[in-house]
């Protein structure tokens, strides 16, 4: 058997099935080992918009996420996608093809240091220099992708290596990464600081639900009665009767969220980071709290916030072990006072369609455990805020990258992991155009995936900030010459429509979700809704810009 | 502030870049560097840094690299970082 051969045998005993990627000159050998294998390969349009793929499969299944691409541009074009994967701690295997080692270190013809590039956006990277390593290195990628901390991993593997024959027997894997060391000796010093809190808040991030620990959740939450306040990636975490959440924190947060976190005396943290957009001002945020730190990175902890007491470890045992009694129930009172005073409003005046009342539409009628991709922007910020999920992996939006671009592609990844689920990607008119070509791989493999295209004709999140903060310099963010969307999508063969008016949404909606195929809605807004409340730059966040205030 | 840190870690191609690349993105400068490759496949490297941010933040970082075996912060009680 050739190294190409192994390489997809290999990827089988890990149970990959699907891999996304786009070939090459240097990949040539694992591209014609798949023409005849039970893998299924999805040619994307654009690396990047593979790997995007790839991400979106892992964040909607669990599963990881495989891509593929050849050497030089191939490979330079997954960096974006593996940064992405970096940031939000997705578990994502990159198959690169690199030039023969013969030639390498020479400038070959497609020949890019791909090992050198990857060291800043992956958890890991190898370079495979004999057949004979092959096996145990992609064994050793997959492993590391999800142990721990989940992450991108890269292996590039040169041509004559693809070509090399071993007549080796397959080894068998192991699952080491159920092996996760926990401490549990600071939950008797956790559960000291919870019980003589008076104004709790659990404070959720993405690590619980990778930590497969949805259901310690709810339970910590039902035993210890608090308000709750989840990141982007958390969203989704708390159950959706849960009275006490409140919402995403930071600087789109909802007012009630932000407002207890600042009040707070005890904020627990559960398998989240701190990161910028959570805190506003990092002096200011949550000055009254002590903080517990549960995650399973030791390097997260004291990083940004400093913790009276850390956790390390999976979730599951953590969550129960410092589960104890609290009674804060005027504190509760005082949260639900705060949700119900500062409840979202949709009564916005006119006949134009207002973006948020969209998204609680759509949220409202699409199936309980539909998918939702988003790009980035302020389209992305609305639907965090506007919309709600039963789950996480009901929620794909890029975090920490914040990539534009990443919403069509993750859908179609996240339609291939659950073909029996609705999927959706909300995109803004600016986001749509960064991967727009991945329509192609919607076509040819006839994927109901909706789009509903958010359009204002702006770069629409610079834009607030250029009339907040910038005096009205309108510098390079309006896109009013688009292309006609709806013409764009029939070009692939994807019907759609464009509505312009608010009585136009409820049928339109309708439309799309009962036409069986991809689906097409364009969205058109007025270029003048911000997206509120908004923390402005350095400031706390209790210092938020309202709508009225603006 | 100046520190030294000796690591052990596994002698693969671009392990020394990894940690560079690291103590530079994390806001450390490098102001030694010293390595000696073992018999049993592992380099011995001793890193000299310097840096206003606490240590831990650069340690920490460092740990968590899949090819780092082992890490201590010459004469300083903070050792290897772990669960």
């Amino acid at each position: 058997m050739k190294g190409a051969e192994l390489v997809l045998k290999v990827l089988q005993q890990h149970g990959v099935d699907t891999v996304f990627g786009y070939p090459g000159g240097a990949i040539m050998p694992i591209y014609d080992a798949l023409y005849q294998s039970s893998i299924k390969h999805y040619l994307c349009r654009h690396e990047q918009g593979g790997a995007f793929s790839a991400i979106g499969y892992a964040r909607a299944s669990g599963k990881v996420g495989v891509c593929m691409a050849t050497s030089g541009p191939g490979a330079t074009n997954l960096i974006t996608s593996l940064a992405d994967a970096m940031l939000d701690s997705v578990p994502v295997v990159a198959i690169t093809g690199q030039v023969s080692q013969a030639v390498m270190g020479s400038d070959a013809f497609q020949e890019v240091d791909v090992l050198g590039l990857s060291l800043a956006v992956t958890k890991h990277s190898f370079m495979v220099r004999s057949v004979d390593e092959l096996a145990a290195t992609l064994n050793e990628a997959f492993t590391i992708a999800q142990a721990g901390r989940p992450g991108p991993v890269l292996v590039d593997i040169p041509k004559d290596v693809q070509l090399a024959d071993i007549d080796a027997e397959l080894q068998a894997i192991s699952k080491s990464n159920s092996n996760i060391q926990t401490s549990l000796a600071n939950a008797a010093a956790a559960r000291k600081l919870i019980a003589a809190a008076k104004k709790p808040v659990a404070y959720i991030g993405g690590g619980v639900h990778m930590a497969d620990a949805m259901n310690q959740l709810q339970q910590f939450l039902a035993s210890n009665p608090m308000p709750s306040v989840t990141t982007l990636k958390g969203m989704g975490s708390v159950a959706k009767d849960n009275e006490h959440y409140l919402g995403m924190l930071g600087m789109h947060g909802t007012q009630a969220a932000n407002l207890a976190v600042q009040q707070c005396d005890l904020l627990i943290c559960l398998g989240a980071r701190f990161d910028d957009r959570v805190t506003g001002n990092l002096q200011k945020f949550a000055p009254l709290a002590k903080v517990i730190h549960v995650d399973i990175d030791p390097a997260e902890i004291n990083k940004v916030r400093f913790a009276q007491v850390a956790l390390l470890g999976d979730m599951k045992q953590i969550l129960p072990a410092i589960s104890t009694q609290n009674n804060c129930s005027d504190w509760l009172t005082h949260c639900a006072q705060l949700k119900q005073q500062y409840g979202w409003r949709y009564d916005h005046p006119g006949e134009r369609i207002y973006a948020p009342l969209l998204l609680k539409q759509l949220s409202e009628r699409m199936p309980d455990n539909s998918v939702v991709a988003c790009d980035v922007g302020q389209h992305q910020m609305w639907v965090a805020q506007h919309m709600r999920f039963s789950s996480p992996r009901n929620h794909l939006s890029s975090g920490g990258l914040g990539t534009m671009g990443f919403g069509l592609p993750a859908a179609i990844g996240a339609k291939l992991a659950r073909p029996q689920d609705t999927v959706i990607t909300v995109t803004g008119d600016g986001s749509f155009m960064m991967n727009v070509q991945e329509l192609a791989t919607i076509k040819r493999f006839r994927l109901p995936v909706k789009i509903v295209v958010i359009d204002n004709q702006r770069l629409g999140m610079v834009k607030q900030w250029q009339q907040l903060f910038f005096n009205e310099r309108y510098s390079e963010t309006d896109l009013s010459d688009n292309p006609d969307f709806v013409a764009l999508a029939a070009a692939f063969a994807i019907p759609g429509h464009c509505i312009t008016r608010k009585d136009e949404v409820t049928d339109a909606l309708e439309a799309m979700f009962t036409w069986p195929g991809p689906y097409l809605l364009h969205v058109c807004i007025d270029d003048k809704d911000n997206v509120w409340p908004l923390v402005p730059p350095g400031a706390a966040n209790e210092e938020m810009i309202t709508e009225a205030k603006a | 502030m100046n520190h030294v840190l000796n690591i052990t870690a596994n002698n693969t191609p671009a392990v020394v870049e990894r940690l560079l690349q690291v103590t530079r993105y994390r806001g450390y400068q490098l102001t030694g560097l010293e390595m000696k490759p073992r018999s049993d496949r592992s380099v011995a490297i001793t890193l000299s840094v310097s840096g206003d941010k606490p240590i831990h933040l650069l340690t920490s970082q460092l740990h968590k690299l899949y090819d780092v075996v082992q890490l201590e912060l010459a004469g300083s009680e903070l050792a290897v970082l772990s669960a």
